[in-house]
């Protein structure tokens, strides 16, 4: 059973401290992803582990033995590293390049030999590159020279791999194969993967465990699902995440939505109500938070997608059970929620008699002066389903002054014209 | 791919390595044999052949008769020392300069890059302007002592001035060795001025020359020449792994900081010694190993010993023109190496243009 133990490990660049005082430790078969923002130490992390900066204080353990004891042959036998990028390779071609693996293994003396090539020959098939086994390194592709330097790194025969980064500089196909291929061997040669990534989604796809760091500390470590929360990642990002299962491959997906330090704190004078529904008002609640305006909306049913935006933003919201018509009671509440705001804006949004109540509570708060503004990108005739009723209240709101647009952009604009007419007012 | 296909392909590299290692030998041999019958007095290759063999413990007996004492003396004490000057320092130089671009990744450093030519270039001026007359054994003049000394010690300097914690950064090594270079050309030049008529001397000795090489000055630079570039080669595998960066390296089990010093310490030494015989000879540091890798390809384990090679025959030629081509007088073989090697050089470049040479492809 190998396992690779950090112990209260301290690293500095000159008077900067880049780890302070980490402790964990990988199994065998155990793919580790390692998060941080940048400067969060995660390169440095990769740096002590194979030795190429001595921490401080502290040490590495494979097993029972530190590595800084091991000669340098003996530490290339047991972990390999696949950096960002390589450069620099002339004119080798790419097996010369993964037959540098077997350096460790060799003397001074010795040439290659049939047994070494034998070796450099199943890390290429593993890595799909045996094809390209005569090919000069330097006419491959950034890709391809990627899945080169892994089958170098596998050569090595290491019980310990460390990526940093290994599909940073790679298209989305590269990506993923190069990722498959990695945890695959993490399974079948039962090696401690300890890999640097910046890609949530790519982290969450492929680890076992995370580790997220924050200025080089280990802000959290445990199963994948429970260090990605959206709140870890909120306080150590300094972003608000949308992190969700995926419907389909039911795995943690995250989505960012903005940094914590350009939000604004909404401004009490000037707040927006949004009618909307079936994802027609959540990008626009995003603008207008950002914007700085409050912002609240109602009635949605539970489970609409607006519904966990509204949610996901913190905004205020007036809900009704699933798949059920608006009660009285939400109408009461939507009512009151509109009351507060100064402006209504209705979204491109089809209307039943399930949400009708929601033009109804438009047309009140018109009589009671609010600015009411109708984004109509597709005719209401194609998103009435109540038999003309919808269409008849949308035409009322018209004739008494509802300024009609034609898309959310234009309806923001808009409403920052009112914005400043009330700015100048006060 | 067919496995046995592309084994047998690899395995052929080391039968085709030895294949051009012989061929250049070979080429190596019949240079010298071809240059000694060149000069003032002809001499045929047949009795250079004898008058060689002769002087060779054991085999002399084997000759009967041969030639007259005057040639036998021309050969032996006139042409071979120099031709053999010639080799040394064209094998130091070229192994030097394969060595210094592969530690530097840098494909335009030479062995001068880290201040050995200028540190020589003061001691073999100062040396040449206040006549400061000692020598070692009887054997050699105070010049190339001096520069042999100037130049050690200017790489010395070098290092530690670039030395940063248990290790040397190379683009810092580079920078150094630019920036003491400078100044000490500076202070050569100041000494140039002051010189009087030493100066033409000096020039002499600053653009390279076998002129007064005799055997004590190759028996003085065939031990540190041998030394350092075997040495050198026992690295040859670990010159191919820092090809790919410090830290790749590093990983695969190289101990780098351990490999730079001995590297620059062989590097230094057999530059000092190639310089402090024939003083500064352009050109063939850099260009060689560029030549060769082209031929031969990157491998240092092939690389290191065609580039001694190449360097040799390249060198001895050149020296042969020097010497011959404005007779009675002769030119400084620097002057032979840049006028013949640069416009050589380019065409090798343009030839191949479209593939690599170095990294840029």
């Amino acid at each position: 059973m190998v396992t690779l133990r950090i112990s209260g490990i301290d690293c500095s660049y000159g008077s900067i401290k880049a780890l302070d005082n980490i402790t964990f430790s990988v199994r065998e078969g155990e793919f580790m992803g390692v998060l941080g923002p940048n400067g969060s130490g995660k390169t440095t992390l990769l740096r002590a582990i194979s030795r190429t900066l001595k921490p401080r204080v502290g040490t590495v353990f494979l097993d029972d033995i530190n590595i800084y004891d091991m000669k340098s042959k003996e530490l290339a036998k047991n972990v390999a590293v696949v950096p960002q990028e390589t450069t620099a390779t002339f004119d080798f071609t790419a097996l010369d390049i993964v037959l540098l693996g077997r350096n460790p293994y060799m003397d001074r003396f010795r040439t290659e030999s049939r047994e070494d090539l034998a070796i450099a020959r199943k890390a290429m098939e593993l890595t799909n590159t045996w094809h390209l086994a005569e090919r000069p390194v330097n006419e491959l592709s950034g890709g391809e020279k990627q899945l080169v330097i892994i089958a170098r790194a596998l050569t090595q025969e290491p019980k310990v791999l460390l990526l940093d980064e290994p599909t940073t500089h790679l298209d989305i196909n590269h990506q993923i194969s190069i990722m498959d291929i990695l945890r695959g061997i993490c399974k079948e040669k039962e090696l401690v993967v300890l890999a640097v990534f910046h890609d949530f989604n790519l982290a969450t796809r492929y680890c076992d465990s995370a580790m997220l760091l924050n200025n080089g500390r280990v802000f959290s470590i445990g199963p994948i699902d429970t260090v990605l929360t959206g709140e870890n990642i909120q306080k150590v990002f300094q972003v608000n995440m949308i992190v969700k299962r995926h419907p389909i491959t039911n795995l943690l997906y995250i989505v960012p939505l903005s940094t914590l330090r350009s939000k604004i704190t909404p401004s009490k004078d000037m707040s927006v109500h949004i009618i909307c529904g079936g994802g027609t008002g959540g990008p626009m609640m995003k603008t207008l938070l950002e914007q700085g305006y409050g912002v609240t909306t109602g009635v949605l049913n539970t489970l609409d997608t607006d519904y966990d935006a509204a949610c996901t933003l913190g905004i205020p919201v007036v809900n009704e059970a699933p798949f059920s018509p608006i009660t009285q009671e939400a109408h009461k509440a939507n009512l009151a929620m509109i009351d507060e705001a100064s402006a209504i804006i209705v979204g491109n949004v089809p209307f039943g008699y399930g949400n009708l109540k929601n033009l109804e509570a438009t047309k009140v708060a018109m009589e009671r002066g609010k600015m009411i503004i109708v984004v109509e990108e597709t005719p209401i005739q194609q998103r009435d389903f109540t038999n003309g009723r919808a269409q008849n209240l949308l035409r009322e709101l018209k004739n008494k002054g509802a300024i009609v647009v034609e898309s959310c952009g234009e309806a923001l604009s808009k409403l920052e014209a009112l914005k400043n007419e009330v700015l100048q007012k006060s | 791919m067919k496995y046995n296909d592309v084994e047998a392909r690899y395995f052929k590299r080391f039968g085709r390595w030895k294949i051009i290692l012989i061929l250049l030998t070979l080429t190596l041999i019949s240079t010298i044999t071809f240059t000694v019958t060149i000069g003032p007095m002809q001499i045929p290759a047949l009795d250079v052949l004898k008058v060689i063999v002769k002087n060779l413990p054991l085999l002399g007996n084997l000759v009967e008769g041969g030639s007259s004492p005057l040639k036998e003396a021309v050969v032996i004490q006139v042409r071979l020392p120099r031709i053999f000057a010639a080799a040394i320092v064209g094998i130091a130089l070229a192994v030097a300069g394969v060595v210094l671009q592969g530690l530097l990744r840098n494909p335009m450093a030479d062995p001068y890059v880290i201040g050995i030519s200028a540190g020589a270039s003061l001691g073999a001026s100062l040396a040449i302007t206040f006549g400061i007359g000692f020598s070692l054994w009887g054997v050699l003049n105070s010049v190339p002592l001096m520069a042999f000394i100037t130049a050690l010690c200017t790489v010395f300097i070098v290092y530690n001035i670039a030395r940063k914690g248990g290790g040397v950064p190379m683009l810092t090594l580079l920078l150094v060795g630019v920036a003491v270079n400078s100044f000490l050309l500076a202070v050569v030049s100041f000494i140039e001025m002051v010189s009087g008529e030493a100066l033409h001397v000096i020039i002499f000795w600053m653009l390279g020359s076998f002129a007064v090489c005799n055997w004590n000055y190759v028996k003085i630079a065939l031990p540190f020449v041998t030394v350092g570039v075997v040495l050198i080669y026992v690295f040859a595998r670990d010159l191919n792994i820092i090809l790919l960066g410090e830290e790749q390296a590093h990983h695969l089990g190289v101990d780098i900081e351990r490999l730079k010093k001995i590297m620059l310490v062989c590097a230094s030494l057999i530059t000092a010694a190639a310089v402090s015989i024939s003083g500064i000879i352009g050109f063939i540091g850099l260009i060689i190993p560029h030549i060769t890798r082209i031929l031969v390809g990157p491998d240092h384990r092939i690389l290191i010993p065609s580039s001694a090679l190449a360097g040799a025959i390249v060198l001895i030629l050149c020296d042969t023109i020097a010497r011959t081509i404005i007779r009675p007088a002769e030119l400084p073989v620097g002057i032979i190496t840049s006028l013949l090697g640069c416009p050589f050089f380019i065409y090798l470049l343009r030839e191949r243009k479209g593939s690599a040479i170095w990294q840029g492809r």
